[in-house]
């Protein structure tokens, strides 16, 4: 599934690059229970999403640490949560979340995820063709982007015209104005690195801002007693410092869900986002990101390496708990 | 608060059977009798104030926080009860409690008072009737300052700081608590 929305990133890119044109599409087939954002002028439809709602058991694929994290409190309140992803291709694939076998595309997926972790934030699905700026909404805000932008390498970010879209993204982690959960990628080299010829625009052009935080995928969520490893697709931190310092791991335990790929540790990082925003309400996006990755462990990694873990696994409960009280 | 009473000379034998550290002594010129009734240590709020010392939490070293650190009393709430005889067949409840402290809770000093009578509605049997009040012996928790580094530094409550409750709202679920105001006692005693 990872390679076919890939190949959708690929092809908005090789669109955008030329002539940074976006066009108003219509979601023929959206979950009429979901917030939709689309449209040239950014029209958001407010609607709730009963399967995320109604499901707040910690499922087996999660970290340990949620369900530890999970005591009566917010759970995501008061935090918006933007997916942008695709919610009107007609590519859909299966998997199992814990609720039953489900047939849906890689947004609704995504969308699911997160808001299982953060059963209480407000979800937003953006689709991302139609190129239009994403829209923030008041109060506290992160972004989960489960997609690239690939094209030829080579190109510097500057050159790049990138869409509404894109640019009010990369200007939200720019000002600090949203937390912005990327996928690392499935390609097995450094953010930002060249595959097949190509590279993650998106990738390079969040490097160094102040709420980007990169997702990569451990096949495991991790303990200090069973050590998880980088899923073997999963992009890593590499050696660039600004990358190692905005780079988080997570478990995406595909063996349980039947999905694998960055683009589901990427909403795990977006749940725990809103679950930390939801409890410091006067934290600004960078505050919550600086958080998350201030709080990441490495003790649970196998041969903790920042080029490959950037700061480690992140750990929600430690990222809710203080640095001392007395 | 557990309460037993009471005196000799038939008032209520049931107390002295239940009461370990028996003593009398002249009060005044009216020879009224002071007994010691019961002296105990511990109570429900002693009991719910330990139960609060279960748990802990990592900080974000990973450290980890016992509660029992701030829940731990040297010294348990002690009570001693008293009972003041003033005719054959009434006498006055009295008594106190130290009331205990760990570094995170307080259990306020208390004091106790009433009066218990009794009647033989024929000559084997008793009818007998207590009241007693507390006053004070409350129970107050303590907060904790929260370093939360960039964060912020909150008021909160110590056990739920690493917790998803906002740092303010975890002070709604400090303990207050007040010990049973009034006890009242009715016995019937039939000996055959």
């Amino acid at each position: 599934m990872s390679r076919n929305f890939r190949k959708f990133g690929i092809a908005a890119a090789l669109v955008l690059l030329p002539a940074s044109m976006a066009s108003a599409q219509e979601v023929p087939d959206a979950d009429e229970t979901a917030v939709l954002c689309h449209g040239v002028q950014s029209i958001c439809v407010s609607a709730k999403i009963p399967v995320a709602r109604t499901t707040q058991a910690v499922q087996n694929w999660m970290s340990p640490d949620v369900g530890a994290a999970w005591a009566a409190g917010y759970k995501g309140k008061g935090v918006t949560i933007t997916m942008v992803d695709d919610f009107s291709s007609s590519s859909r694939f299966s998997g199992n979340l814990g609720i039953g076998v489900q047939t849906q595309r890689h947004g609704e997926w995504t969308r699911e995820e997160a808001g299982m972790i953060a059963p209480a934030a407000t979800i937003r699905s953006k689709d991302f063709s139609t190129g239009s700026a994403v829209p923030l909404a008041a109060g506290r805000n992160v972004l989960n982007l489960s997609y690239g932008m690939y094209t030829t390498a080579g190109y510097g970010v500057d050159q790049i015209g990138w869409a509404p879209e894109e640019a009010s993204i990369i200007s939200y982690a720019t000002r600090g104005s949203a937390v912005v959960s990327k996928a690392a990628g499935n390609d097995a080299v450094a953010v930002g690195g060249v595959t097949g010829g190509q590279q993650d625009y998106l990738d390079l052009a969040l490097i160094g801002k102040s709420t980007a935080i990169f997702v990569g995928a451990l096949s495991t969520n991790g303990t200090t007693t069973n050590k998880a490893q980088l899923a073997w697709y999963s992009d890593y931190a590499g050696s660039n410092a600004l990358v190692q310092s905005h780079f988080l791991v997570v478990g995406v335990e595909g063996d349980k869900t039947g999905l694998y790929g960055t683009s589901f540790a990427a909403p795990i990082i977006s749940g725990y986002a809103a679950i930390i925003g939801s409890k410091f309400t006067k934290a600004t996006p960078v505050q919550i990101t600086n958080d998350l990755l201030n709080t990441a462990r490495t003790d649970t990694l196998a041969n903790y390496d920042p080029s490959v873990y950037g700061k480690g696994e992140a750990s929600l409960s430690r990222a809710l708990a203080p640095v001392a009280i007395h | 608060m557990r309460e037993r009473s009471n005196i000799r000379g038939g008032l209520c034998s049931a107390a002295l059977q239940l009461c370990a550290f028996l003593c009398a002594s002249t009060a005044n010129a009216q020879e009224w009798t002071t007994s010691l009734v019961d002296i105990h240590q511990g109570s429900a709020l002693s009991d719910r104030a330990r139960g609060l010392g279960n748990g802990g939490y990592e900080l974000q070293s990973g450290s980890w926080v016992s509660f029992s650190r701030w829940y731990h009393a040297s010294w348990v709430d002690m009570h001693v009860d008293l009972l003041t005889q003033i005719t054959p067949d009434t006498g006055i409840l009295w008594g106190f409690g130290t009331g205990e402290q760990a570094e995170k809770y307080r259990i306020e000093p208390s004091l106790k008072l009433g009066f218990l009578t009794q009647i033989h509605p024929n000559p084997n049997s008793t009818l007998s009737l207590s009241v007693a009040s507390i006053i004070g012996g409350n129970l107050t928790e303590k907060p904790c300052e929260a370093d939360y580094g960039d964060l912020g530094t909150y008021s909160v409550n110590c056990r739920l700081a690493a917790g998803e409750t906002a740092p303010e709202e975890t002070l709604k679920y400090l303990v207050n608590a007040t010990p049973e105001r009034l006890h009242l006692w009715l016995n019937y005693r039939v000996t055959f």
